[in-house]
């Protein structure tokens, strides 16, 4: 019975300690190492001569590569699309390109890989958009 | 015993995970086939013809644009429609029959086909323009049932629609509507 008054006072301290919401730390959005190396791996500068034919060839190499385009904004140099694996129909790959004007006529594209939601980090799956991009450029071009 | 009912357990849960491939931006031995199916020529240096063209063509065939950017020649449009197959309704009749109704199979209910179209100049100087349109689908389920347990409507299927004569009928219309001829790659 002497021990009743210090249970609830733990019980007390407890349910405060649990009110209490933890502090995010100092570096919670600062880039990581992991960040700039899959920011790295999922961009490549081409020369060209405006945004519509990259667009264009991006657009035209999705397209190859079974994706449906699901959206495309020439303004803003934004394409998204998404490819079910077939032939189970059940995986889905979704990809978002972007398309920004660097200094002396070239072109950043940055591209990002999701699949069944969650993020492709692998460097060789990028390797071969680029590979697949440049050539459809490289096509048009002539 | 523990050890290889944990070590079991542990096998069941790495074979659930589905590992990434990393073929998804590798072209396909039969993507040219596709390509040339989904792909004619227009000589035509109007590019918002063939687009206001293609939109025309796609609501005779029963769809509803979603969505389209001009610059780029580029348009998605959508409908919905029963997808009851008799073939389908036959297969579960039998197979209530056969399994003395404990099985009631789900069969495919409702579906939505999707259009996306890319017209984009096919030459340097913009004399020639390549009409692209894929159709897919997404067919939902009816509900069912497995002895008492009851499996609930909703299920999901996508697929990319492959039949050729389905893009020969769009072009014909394309092409009747634009007063030109299509040419194949």
């Amino acid at each position: 019975m002497r021990l009743f008054p210090f249970v609830v006072c733990i019980t007390f301290a407890a349910l405060a300690g649990a009110c209490t919401v933890p502090k995010p730390s100092a570096n919670l959005l600062a880039p990581t190492e992991a960040q700039t190396k899959l920011r790295s791996i999922q961009s490549r500068t081409f020369e060209l001569t405006d945004r519509l034919v990259a667009m264009r060839g991006i657009m035209g190499v999705l397209q190859d590569l079974g994706f449906v385009i699901e959206r495309a904004n020439e303004e803003l140099g934004l394409v998204t699309a998404a490819k079910f694996a077939e032939p189970n129909f059940l995986d889905v790959v979704e990809i978002t390109v972007t398309v920004r004007p660097q200094d002396g006529g070239k072109f950043l594209v940055r591209v990002n890989a999701i699949f069944n939601n969650k993020p492709v980090e692998d460097a060789e799956v990028y390797q071969n958009f680029f590979a697949a991009l440049e050539r459809s450029l490289f096509v048009n071009r002539g | 015993m523990f050890r290889s009912v944990l070590a079991a357990c542990l096998m069941a849960l790495a074979g659930c995970r589905v590992a990434q491939p990393t073929t998804f931006f590798q072209l396909a031995p039969e993507a040219p086939l596709h390509k040339a199916a989904q792909t004619r020529f227009f000589e035509t240096k109007d590019s918002d013809e063939l687009l206001s063209a293609s939109a025309a063509a796609l609501q005779d065939l029963g769809f509803h644009v979603e969505e389209s950017v001009r610059g780029l020649g580029f348009l998605r449009a959508a409908k919905e429609r029963s997808a009851l197959e008799s073939g389908q309704k036959i297969g579960r009749v039998f197979l209530i029959i056969i399994s003395l109704a404990y099985v009631f199979q789900p069969i495919d209910l409702q579906q939505q086909i999707s259009a996306t179209i890319v017209a984009r100049p096919a030459n340097a100087a913009g004399t020639r323009h390549e009409v692209r349109v894929m159709f897919h689908r997404v067919v939902w389920k009816g509900d069912g049932t497995v002895e008492k347990n009851y499996i609930p409507p909703g299920e999901q299927r996508m697929e990319m629609i492959r039949d050729p004569l389905i893009y020969q009928q769009f072009f014909a219309r394309l092409s009747k509507a634009v007063f030109l001829e299509a040419f194949t790659l």
